[in-house]
């Protein structure tokens, strides 16, 4: 105790700087302590939580299994699946069992389809989820927004379609992607309507994504792609370009061949290489003809594009461009080389090869 | 020297090494702040993210993992086939064997049928040459592997070589004994896709310490916390390093290192600025510092990214020998970088790079354990001389001490609030632990191996990388 005492009277004694040093270590060991207290909390917490989670998310997969196969034809709805049906809609009240619920609805509608799957999306309509997903998208935050988004998606909610459209412009990238995705998931390539009013840059990520999703629909009603070529907007013009390899899109062919001189090199190395995965034979020789106006990108673009399409007559260009100073070209024409003629090739390999090693 | 030289000179030493301090510590407030918004809204980007779609995806770009191996014989089948599970559909693996002089080459022959196949180089970068040659596997399960066989010339001369044979648009320079998680590719890819404003250059993910985990054929099965306090220790520093400091630099777009251990990077401009430095033993630093250089001289829009997510985790010392030949070569490694690339340092040409990124590491990397040991010796100096006032003295040591224990457990905070890797019971209670023990375990360590990197660096010009015994990790 007198010792105690001692240190505080010598403390009130000292220097107005130590008593500052010993009042912030003070805070600080104060903050220590309440952070280890937390941190002990926080432990447990996520630990219980986890457990819990775990447990509720088993119940529900099995209430929901049992929901799937328990229909029959006779009505919409069995006894059995009314049960279920009720039982979950008490938990739903609870927004971390309703959170557990969603996840748990999703993950299962990823892994099913046909009926099944359109039965998971009736059962999101009936437990009365949509109006949860629907006020997710009030409100201020704009993860919360994109969550919505993407649970209106997974359980194809068409109806919604004019209240996520308000998102077009959203200064939020990650929910205008979300509402990107709505579209073209539930609407296939009608959705990518949205590409003539784009006029943020669609990442490659985005486009990416865009792709995948169309690739999983069906449809065989390809838009016209041709104004998305002439776009202003360069990411659209680069995902149209995308759009028109992968679903051979050979009527753009002359639009094509226009791209051969846009301002920008991205699209213009995007389309060297839609004409190549295309055929489109006409490309070449005007490739072929200003080769050295062209930028390295472009020139590399267009010898993987002569890999395919390359011709006997071809060998003068190809030997005017053996010892190019770029090593990557220089590469690609020995391939070239190579295949038109491999016995000559090889004769002049170690000539050839000079700025390269094997 | 007369009392009245010393009475002035005495205070102005007391004045810097108080002022050093209080911005060393301000800076560190600081990042942690900026580090742990950044990690918030990261958090929040990517509670939605479909990485399936990407991960399946034929259009997702093409990425070719390079990995140096040197007498890596112990581990090196277990090591490829963990390297060969990555769930992304467009990537290719190339193990370049530098020189080995065990039986790693004919190890990875006859695990992966591999033959010797004819191929060309594109010698973008000056390398030492071929010594058995390039192979690949007659096993179509195995057709991503490609093994290069050349001369010993380091691991940033291996490193050039596979910058040389990748045909891909990225490349994912690795060490060869880590363990990267199976989606660790698609998330480390997101940054170079995703930034429309600024072209990613590189993008360096989180090390975490696997050192006492449990792995099965490549795969991370248990996390688990080592015995040492050596060992304890380093988890905290990474966790420190990695949560309250990196992510910060990201978001300032200043991280002038990717770790050596995982980064991903735009391949041509690796190539268009020269690769991997040969002349220098931290080249990771080195080629971050090269590769941002090359696009500020090119006044291109770059950003140099940063995941948080534990990706990759590797083998740490378990023992002071190699922690401290480790650390030595880290601190020859910044003292290299930062004098090769010295033209940058408060160069307002190079905007926050010359004037941010490179002061920092200048102030508080490079010259912080030199400032410090001359602190403790002046220190010693005064308690000679009698000279010191302990009240001041104590209360400033308890201070500093606070400091640094709070810091490490508000690294331990974030990394619960965030990835919660440690999860059985009674971690936690060793990881405050060791925040308290670190200050007296780990710290002094760290010191003596910067101040003998140092020493090594001017009077020892010969000593290169030193040798790190592997056990590998723990297999269930």
């Amino acid at each position: 105790m007198n010792d105690n005492l001692y240190i505080l009277e010598s403390l009130k004694h000292s220097s107005p700087i130590i008593q500052l040093v010993w009042g912030i270590s003070g805070i600080f060991f104060i903050i220590i302590a309440f952070l280890i207290i937390y941190l002990k909390y926080l432990r447990t917490h996520l630990r219980v939580n986890e457990k819990i989670e775990a447990k509720y998310q088993e119940d529900y997969e099995s209430y929901l299994v049992t929901y799937l196969y328990a229909g029959n034809d006779d009505e919409a709805f069995s006894s059995e699946q009314q049960l279920i049906i009720n039982e979950l809609k008490k938990c739903v009240a609870d927004p971390f069992k309703r959170k557990i619920i969603i996840s748990t609805l999703l993950k299962l509608r990823n892994e099913i389809s046909g009926e099944m799957g359109e039965s998971i999306d009736t059962l999101f309509n009936k437990l009365g989820l949509l109006r949860y997903s629907l006020a997710k998208l009030r409100n201020k935050k704009w993860e919360v927004i994109a969550i919505g988004i993407r649970e209106l998606t997974q359980f194809k909610i068409k109806a919604v379609h004019k209240i996520i459209m308000n998102n077009i412009n959203h200064p939020k990238r990650e929910v205008r992607k979300e509402m990107q995705l709505y579209l073209v998931y539930l609407y296939a390539f009608k959705g990518l309507e949205f590409l003539n009013v784009l006029e943020t840059s669609l990442s490659e990520w985005d486009q990416i994504q865009l792709l995948e999703v169309l690739q999983l629909n069906n449809d065989t009603q390809i838009s016209d792609i041709k104004p998305w070529l002439k776009s202003s907007n360069d990411s659209v013009v680069i995902f149209t370009l995308k759009l028109a390899k992968v679903y051979n899109q050979f009527e753009a062919k002359e639009e094509l061949i226009e791209l051969l001189n846009h301002k920008s090199e991205d699209v213009r190395i995007n389309v060297i290489s839609a004409l190549s995965h295309l055929n489109v034979f006409e490309a070449k020789n005007i490739l072929k003809n200003n080769f050295n106006e062209r930028s390295h990108e472009e020139q590399i673009a267009f010898l993987k594009m002569m890999e395919n399409v390359y011709e006997a007559s071809d060998k003068p260009f190809l030997l005017e461009h053996i010892h190019h100073k770029n090593s990557e070209i220089n590469l690609l024409v020995m391939e070239i080389l190579k295949n038109i003629n491999f016995e000559e090739f090889e004769v002049n390999e170690a000539e050839l090869k000079k700025p390269l090693t094997a | 020297m007369n009392t009245n030289t010393v009475q002035i000179i005495m205070p102005i030493i007391h004045y810097f090494f108080l002022v050093f301090t209080a911005i060393a510590i301000a800076s560190y407030v600081i990042l942690a702040i900026i580090s742990a918004l950044e990690t918030i809204e990261y958090v929040k980007k990517n509670s939605f993210v479909n990485y399936k779609e990407i991960l399946s995806s034929t259009f997702s770009p093409s990425i070719s993992i390079i990995a140096p191996a040197y007498n890596e014989s112990l581990n090196i089948v277990e090591n490829v086939r963990s390297l060969l599970s990555s769930h992304y559909v467009n990537y290719d693996v190339i193990i370049v064997n530098d020189g080995s002089k065990d039986d790693s080459l004919s190890k990875l022959i006859e695990a992966y049928d591999l033959i010797q196949i004819d191929h060309l180089i594109n010698e973008h970068i000056k390398t030492k040459p071929l010594r058995e040659g390039i192979y690949k596997s007659t096993n179509p399960a195995f057709d991503k592997l490609t093994v290069i066989d050349k001369e010993n010339g380091g691991k940033a001369d291996a490193l050039n070589m596979g910058l040389n044979m990748s045909k891909n648009r990225y490349v994912a320079c690795i060490d060869v004994d880590c363990l990267l998680l199976e989606d660790a590719l698609q998330k480390m890819i997101k940054p170079f896709l995703e930034t429309t404003d600024a072209k990613v250059i590189a993008a360096g993910g989180v090390i975490r310490i696997a050192n006492s985990c449990i792995v099965k054929d490549g795969k991370l099965l248990d996390v688990n916390f080592p015995k040492t306090w050596l060992e304890q220790g380093q988890i905290l520093e990474y966790l420190r390093a990695f949560l309250l400091g990196r992510m910060a630099w990201s978001r300032l777009n200043g991280l002038l290192v990717i770790s050596g251990a995982f980064g991903l990077f735009d391949k041509k401009i690796a190539i268009k600025a020269g690769g991997y430095d040969t002349n220098t033993v931290g080249e990771d630093m080195e080629i971050i510092v090269r590769m941002r250089r090359y696009m500020e001289d090119e006044k291109q829009k770059y950003k140099v990214a940063y995941i948080p997510d534990p990706l990759c985790w590797t083998e740490a010392p378990d023992n002071y020998k190699t922690f401290i030949s480790q650390r030595n070569r880290w601190t020859r490694g910044t003292i290299e970088t930062l004098k090769k690339h010295r033209k940058i340092g408060f160069n307002p040409k190079y905007k926050s790079l010359g004037l941010i990124s490179y002061p920092y590491w200048f102030f508080f990397e490079r010259m912080a354990p030199i400032i410090e040991v001359a602190g403790i010796i002046y220190f010693g100096i005064l308690i000679v001389l009698n000279e010191v006032r302990w009240d001041y003295a104590f209360a400033f040591i308890i201070l500093a001490y606070l400091f640094s224990v709070l810091f490490s457990i508000v690294a331990i905070v974030s990394e619960e609030l965030t990835y919660h890797q440690y999860k059985k019971k009674s971690i936690g209670f060793k990881l405050v632990m060791i925040a308290f023990l670190e200050p007296f375990v780990n710290h002094p360590t760290i010191l003596y191996s910067a101040i003998k990197g140092n020493i090594d660096y001017y009077f020892n010009k010969k000593k290169k990388w030193g040798v790190m015994i592997k056990k590998g990790m723990t297999k269930a």
